[in-house]
């Protein structure tokens, strides 16, 4: 009997809080991926020594299939470390965490292939690679070098695992909605629903009007915010920013033009509130 | 004496692995030479972990004479020969004897002087203080920090294992110290173990897994595909690349051959190939040009006993290709020719205007190339592909491999029933996308190509986007040697000004620079890129630039100009007749233009260089106007007698101006004539060299 999702979930927290991470919980708003969080975003920018690990869902809206596509999902789970500053060896560490979850390594591939992550959105960007095995992208793994448009020092690492990925990879299975959530719910129990009900809300059903006012409201509020230094509440209301655009995005209702526009909006309230919260040179 | 360096570090991109043994190499062959180290070998090898140098050099530096001068011998010696306080002094600084100072002769006279030779420093002490900053010094496509360090590398330097004659050189860089120990594998065998030798230190790798040398890993990964390709009959789909990067990515190369279902073979195998390369690295299989149901997979692996990593491929590569069905698919419910609106929403460049926008441009652009190089047939055909071509970049496949932009649409359009040739045109119509790869196979696809990239870089020129060394966004370098490749290729002859010309009306106010400086830098623009292609082809730079030197009128005559003159240099009449073209460019240089009035050419030399002039310009034109430059430089340099004939006897700054300004004239006539075959104060001859 292999490992189910919960298995797999409680495995890397605890291998990870071995490492000295602190367990975080999820954030608590739309978020694309683990890296937007305050946990990660707010962390990096400092000069003080972080570990952090976390689960965090993360909404894709362009990638719901109604729950008829076995591999893609609008919202999937990532677990997230973040360590500052990279410890010289991570590589292994991260290794032992697969192994730790019983995947014998001498029987398979584990690659380390080129692939540097960027968040236009935030201003980040980061040097690494998509971790492959057996041709299967199961983490992502950087090296930030900016967030928020700073150069970040010391640098952190980041290691995103794509959750139901791995978990496919151990129960061997082609159809997500297979998955074993616990010994007693499939991932279908949990998330089919779910997948096809906002499949159809990404696509069709949002209201592109209302989520432009939206857009301007929260770029209004954060500006505001940023003013009062109220840093962490104006932060929300960029993430808010970003899952409005991700939605008008699967609603094909942004040109091209207004996409880059509405990113470069997004990201200099952010680069703003990077700068205030870490002054060039201080420890925050 | 031999010397052994490995950088170790986390997996290096294929072109950062390339780039950090090019400047390894070349650097390390640098310092020693300049610090007096003789090599006599020296070679690189590696993976995507490291970074290897494999040199034999001698102990130490070469031993120096060393001559100091001191107090001119006058000073140093009283008349009698005796030592003065000077000479004292001087032997005393160099901790000897006055008797072993001798006498020096130097321009100044006599000096007293001590020789001795220097002992040099040992191998080893210099590599300690070259290392550091050559590694520090490396650049890569992009560099990176990590943990608290300011070092900036490739990816995190894991070690250093530096060893001459056995014995580690110490040194320290990215805040490790060197040693004599690397690790195997990484996942196989990584614990570290100890090295003596480049022998030790292969066969210790080997016995961990690691493969050092690219070349056996290359003829590794082709065996076993071999062995696993031929019970089927079948071949890789060709894919240089993507080997290359295998076998740098891999140190333990394991083949694994998988399948996928038959019904998948209704997709193209462009298709399938894409959707086998992208994320998993793996090649198509095929027979006679067609796929089969196969793949081949190049894994960091011992061995695949319980099959667990082709299992494993062919999982992800099932999902993968439902997908590249499913879109598939999905794209052909729509026709290409319903698309058009949804390109208006996809912007080719803010100033510029949409894809829609482009396509109508690159029409026009198209018709009227057909009709410059008498393309007549194809013109229907290329027009049509220029409708069609933009249209696969608003389809859920090419937003989802954008790697297969332009083959899309040309699938596309013949799986909707186009003209074969129109879908091929579409289909081909993004190549060359480097000098390395083929042109456009049909006219209509090389005329599109041309149009198309022309309407860019003149486009992105005329709103005023900078392409500097490392910042090229619009690619207008590569799309300005594929407008070269196609020409030449094809061999195709016509005004490229006025092409440029139509390209600027057609883009009418859309441009916020001046015509004229837009034209004038695209020109400059392909000069450059014409001056790389043809050095690159190993014609000598002083001929590529007198080739260019005419001008750009025609990118295709440019090229035969410069053959030319390739095949020219080694004749007898090349030296002269070079040293008399520059000769003639001198004395005109800073004249005012002046016109020839036959009646007042007053010596016969003169009257003959002009008739000879005269008759020399009527047999050039026609030669000229068909690109036959090798006849129009033997004709022309048959003026060679006359000119010098005229030269002996004809004073040419004659007192009286109007003779002066007649003669000059007949020079300026000549000059122009010269112009037009090539630049020949460009060409470096013997004759002058040294000379400054």
């Amino acid at each position: 009997m292999s490992m189910s999702l919960q298995d797999l979930i409680m495995s890397l927290q605890r291998y990870w809080t071995g490492q000295g991470c602190t367990l975080a919980q999820p954030y608590d708003l739309e978020v694309g991926a683990g890296t937007m969080t305050p946990d990660t975003f707010f962390r990096v920018l400092d000069r003080r020594p972080w570990r952090v690990a976390y689960v965090q869902p993360s909404r894709r809206p362009t990638d719901g299939r109604y729950g008829e596509n076995p591999h893609r999902v609008q919202k999937h789970l990532q677990f997230q470390v973040i360590i500052k500053p990279s410890p010289s060896d991570i590589q292994r560490l991260y290794i032992e965490s697969l192994v730790a979850l019983g995947i014998d390594l001498a029987e398979h591939d584990l690659r380390f292939d080129e692939d540097n992550w960027e968040s236009p959105t935030i201003g980040a960007w980061g040097v690494g690679w998509q971790v492959m095995l057996d041709g299967l992208e199961i983490t992502q793994f950087t090296y930030f070098q900016q967030s928020g448009g700073l150069d970040l020092s010391p640098v952190p690492v980041e290691i995103t695992y794509g959750l139901e990925r791995l978990e496919m990879f151990l129960e061997r299975k082609d159809d997500i909605y297979d998955l074993d959530w616990s010994a007693d719910a499939t991932y279908r129990d949990l998330r089919f629903r779910e997948e096809k009900e906002f499949s159809d809300y990404n696509f069709n059903q949002a209201d592109v009007a209302k989520l432009h006012k939206l857009f301007a409201f929260a770029e209004d509020e954060a500006r505001s915010l940023v003013q009062k230094n109220l840093l962490l509440p104006a932060y929300d209301q960029c993430l808010k920013c970003s899952h409005v655009f991700n939605l008008l995005d699967a609603r094909r209702a942004i040109s091209v033009t207004e996409r880059v526009k509405m990113i470069a909006q997004i990201r200099a309230v952010v680069t703003d509130i990077a700068r205030r919260y870490a002054p060039a040179g201080e420890d925050a | 004496m031999e010397f052994l360096l490995e950088i170790l570090a986390e997996e290096m991109p294929p072109d950062h692995v390339r780039a950090g043994l090019d400047q390894l190499d070349e650097g390390l062959r640098r310092e020693l030479a300049a610090a007096r180290i003789p090599v006599a070998a020296l070679r690189t090898c590696g993976t995507c972990r490291r970074l290897v140098v494999l040199a034999d050099m001698a102990e130490a530096q070469e031993t120096q004479d060393k001559l100091v001068i001191g107090p001119s011998k006058a000073v140093a010696f009283a008349p009698d020969g005796s030592p003065t306080a000077a000479a004292l002094g001087f032997a005393r600084s160099q901790g000897v004897g006055v008797e072993a100072l001798e006498t020096v002769m130097t321009e100044k006279g006599e000096y007293v002087g001590r020789r001795k030779t220097e002992r040099g420093k040992t191998a080893g002490e210099i590599l300690s203080g070259i290392l550091p900053g050559l590694i520090a010094g490396l650049s890569f496509p992009k560099t990176m920090r990590w943990g608290g360090l300011a070092f900036r590398f490739s990816r995190p330097i894991q070690g250093f294992l530096c060893l001459l004659g056995g014995a580690v050189v110490p040194f320290e860089a990215a805040g490790l110290r060197s040693g004599d120990t690397t690790t195997g594998h990484k996942i196989h065998d990584p614990r570290p173990f100890a090295v003596r030798s480049f022998e030790d230190y292969r066969a210790g790798l080997a016995e961990r897994g690691v493969v050092i040398d690219p070349e056996a890993r290359r003829s590794a990964i082709l065996a076993q595909v071999e062995s696993r390709l031929q019970p089927l009959g079948a071949k890789l789909h060709p894919d240089p690349n993507l080997l290359d990067k295998l076998v740098s990515d891999i140190e333990s190369p394991c083949v694994v051959l998988g399948s996928f279902a038959k019904d998948y073979l209704t997709l193209p195998l462009e298709l399938l190939s894409t959707a086998m390369r992208e994320g998993q690295h793996l090649f198509s299989v095929v027979k006679d040009k067609k796929q089969l149901p196969y793949f081949v997979g190049v894994a960091d692996a011992r061995g695949d006993a319980a099959s667990l990593i082709v299992k494993g491929n062919e999982r992800v590569l099932r999902a993968r290709l439902e997908d590249a069905r499913f879109f598939w698919e999905q794209d052909l419910r729509t026709p290409l020719s319903k698309r058009a609106p949804a390109l208006k929403q996809v912007v080719f460049q803010e100033k510029l205007g949409s894809y829609e926008d482009k396509t109508q441009r690159i029409k026009k652009v198209t018709a009227y190339l057909c009709d410059k190089i008498g393309a007549v047939q194809a013109k229907e055909t290329a027009v049509q592909a220029a409708e069609l071509c933009k249209l696969d970049l608003v389809t859920e496949l090419v937003r989802e491999f954008p790697s297969l932009q332009g083959r899309a649409g040309g699938l596309f359009a013949r799986a909707e029933g186009f003209p074969a040739a129109v879908a091929q045109a579409v289909y081909e119509h993004y190549r060359p996308v480097g000098l390395e790869d083929e042109s456009p196979a049909g006219p209509a696809g090389a005329v599109l190509s041309l149009a198309d990239k022309v309407d860019t870089i003149v486009g992105v020129l005329g709103v005023g986007v900078q392409t500097t060394g490392s910042s090229d966004p619009f690619g207008l370098r590569r799309n300005a040697l594929g407008v070269c490749k196609v020409v030449l290729d094809r061999k195709l002859s016509f005004s490229f000004p006025r092409l440029l010309d139509k390209v600027l009306a057609v883009y009418g106010d859309r441009l916020s620079r001046p015509v004229r400086e837009v034209k004038a830098d695209c020109l400059d623009f392909f000069a450059g890129r014409l001056r790389h292609i043809f050095e690159r082809m190993g014609f000598r730079y002083d001929l590529v630039n007198a080739a260019l030197g005419p001008g750009l009128e025609d990118l295709y005559f440019a090229l035969l100009r410069v053959k030319a003159l390739d095949k020219l240099k080694a004749s007898p009449q090349f030296e002269p007749m070079i040293l008399m073209a520059k000769r003639v460019n001198n004395i005109i240089r800073n004249q005012p233009a002046a016109k020839v009035n036959p009646d007042l050419l007053a010596e016969k030399a003169e009257r003959d260089l002009h008739s000879s002039v005269t008759i020399l310009e009527g047999n050039l034109r026609p030669m000229i106007g068909r690109g036959d430059f090798g006849q129009a430089q033997t004709v022309l340099f048959r003026i060679q007698p006359t000119l010098a004939a005229f030269f002996d006897k004809v004073l040419v700054m004659a007192e009286e101006k109007k003779l002066r300004q007649n003669r000059v004239g007949l020079l300026q006539t000549i000059a122009r004539l010269l112009l037009e075959v090539a630049d020949y104060s460009q060409v470096v001859v013997e004759g002058e060299k040294g000379s400054g």
